[in-house]
């Protein structure tokens, strides 16, 4: 039961994480809280459906292709709607709530009330710890969402375009000066957040068959975890996302299934009330 | 042809206007300052030639090229560069990685070691602290991160902003002896509120008063102005 929960909470986690990176940079770079962010990560898992059951790709090639859509459409979001709202946070975020209040609506007239699951990757199970079975696909997609990870790492730590990104998080002005197209980067970093959400997206619908409203709680999660860890903080999403995975599934295990979110927002509450910005968080609040 | 000429730039703040009917040039290698007392609009001014404000009117001429209107980031890749007002380092990245961001632009990244390189020489203290974080540095450190960064973009024309704001006059010297150095190779343009230095290192200066230029000329000759020096030297 405990090592059951225990790695439940950590491949839960890491998904978590990977949801909450994609908030945690567009509110990092950008100053807005994407609303839509869990329909970014639904959309994904139908594309990943359709592309694999009803055109019969690949799994790997429609979940790539699924992804890429998605950061397309992400940055054509950014153009059409979000550039506009810069510098008024408030509008960015009832933009983004009617956005996630459209797109539920248009997943449900074109895709149906019913779960849809795409393929699973791996079959079977594995012994865990002499202990107890635990399905190869939840193994694999911690796999899948550690490497997604460390990627973003890499590329934050390693390339331009992470120096510009974390450059441009710290003082967007002086960003600029240094030759950076501020304009541009935003586009690209909205549209690198939901691709982000996406990733999270198909690698988790095999688990968890997507829904139409099945990405609020995504979303909700990914913003407690972003709390929680601290805005803007890389690792306050990776630690924040293991806690809220490992709290939700113990609590779970040990208290009751049916307030399996309540937990998260519970070490929340204590957490900022200790520290209220957030494990990791340096910004003033 | 002058490097850098303004004619006749007016500039809104908002709904007030903050800098009337401007007109200055800065020819090649040359050092010039902008003097002028607190809120005169000597960073609106430099603001301005970056492309952060927007002028209402008048044009601005970078190599005979009108570059008004033009955004910072374009500004930047055409030669430009400007070392703002307070510094404004990246406080949680490296001094290394704070001055490869000053790279960024083409003109500098494809020679980005060999200026890093020049850099650390004319700050050695930037090279011990590569790996510090920039917002542990002292003032006078960030201050030559500062330049540092802006100088890795190979500008031509450089902007400093209020060098010697809140730093030890020891630590001013230094810097602006490091500036000298830099010779012909780089224009200065730079504001400041020291007027003694700004005189002392550069050829030419102008007057700002309430947003508009009241004198220019020669540094040495405003530098025995009685007036100058009774307004801005205390003398
Ligand atoms: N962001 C702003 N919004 C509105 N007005 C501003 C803004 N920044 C500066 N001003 C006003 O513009 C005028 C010129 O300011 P500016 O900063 O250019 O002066 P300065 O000569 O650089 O002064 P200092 O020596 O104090 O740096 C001042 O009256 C100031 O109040
Ligand atoms: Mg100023």
């Amino acid at each position: 039961m405990f090592l059951l929960a225990l790695t439940n909470g950590l491949v839960i986690g890491i998904i978590y994480a990977l949801a909450a990176l994609g908030v945690s940079l567009v509110v990092g770079i950008m100053n807005v809280v994407n609303f839509a962010h869990g329909e970014f990560y639904i959309l994904a898992g139908y594309f990943s459906y359709h592309f694999a059951n009803t055109l019969g790709m690949n799994y790997l090639a429609a979940m790539m292709l699924s992804v890429g859509l998605v950061l397309i459409f992400g940055m054509i979001i950014e153009v059409l709607l979000i550039r506009k709202t810069y510098g008024d946070d408030l509008y960015s975020l009832i933009l983004t709530f009617i956005l996630s209040i459209v797109l539920q609506n248009t997943y449900l007239l074109v895709f149906g009330p019913y779960p849809n699951k795409p393929p699973n990757w791996v079959k079977g199970a594995t012994n865990v710890f002499g202990q107890f079975y635990y399905g190869n696909q939840r193994l694999a997609a911690c796999g899948a969402g550690l490497v997604v990870i460390a990627i973003v790492y890499l590329m934050l730590k390693k390339t331009w375009f992470g120096r510009m990104l974390r450059a441009t998080s710290q003082d967007r002005e002086v960003a600029e000066l240094n030759g950076v197209n501020t304009t541009a980067l935003n586009m690209l970093s909205f549209g690198l957040g939901c691709a982000l959400a996406a990733a999270a997206g198909v690698i988790l619908s095999p688990i968890f068959p997507v829904t139409p409203t099945g990405g609020m709680a995504v979303a909700l999660t990914a913003f407690v975890v972003v709390v929680l860890g601290g805005m803007g903080s890389f690792w306050g999403c990776v630690v924040g996302g293991l806690i809220i995975g490992l709290v939700e599934n113990f609590g779970a295990a040990f208290i009751s299934s049916g307030y399996r979110h309540v937990f998260g927002f519970i070490i929340l509450i204590f957490v900022l009330l200790v520290r209220p910005a957030g494990l990791f968080g340096n910004r003033e609040i | 042809m002058a490097m850098l000429e303004i004619t006749g730039i007016d500039i809104f703040r908002g709904e007030t206007q903050v800098l009337w009917d401007i007109s200055l040039t800065v020819e090649k290698g040359e050092r010039v300052a902008i003097l002028g007392s607190n809120g005169a609009g000597k960073s609106t001014l430099l603001a301005a030639i970056i492309g952060m404000l927007k002028p209402t009117a008048g044009s601005i001429l970078f190599h005979g090229l009108p570059i008004t209107g033009s955004r910072p980031f374009e500004n930047t890749r055409r030669g430009l560069a400007l070392v703002p007002e307070g510094r404004r380092v990246y406080k949680e990245m490296s001094v290394i990685e704070n001055l490869k961001m000053g790279a960024y632009p083409k003109r500098g990244r494809s020679r980005m070691a060999e200026t890093m390189e020049e850099v650390v020489s004319l700050f050695p203290i930037l090279g011990e602290r590569r790996e510090q974080l920039a917002g542990t540095l002292s003032g006078g450190e960030q201050q030559m991160l500062a330049i540092g960064r802006a100088l890795m973009s190979r500008p031509e024309l450089l902007l400093v902003d209020e060098l010697s704001l809140g730093l030890a006059p020891v630590i001013t010297k230094e810097i602006f002896r490091v500036l000298m150095q830099l010779g012909q190779e780089v224009t200065i343009l730079m504001v400041e509120q020291n007027v003694e230095q700004a005189l002392k290192y550069s050829q030419r200066a102008y007057v700002l008063e309430s947003g508009r230029v009241v004198r220019e000329g020669d540094s040495r000759v405003l530098g025995e102005d009685q007036g100058i020096r009774r307004a801005y030297l205390g003398m």
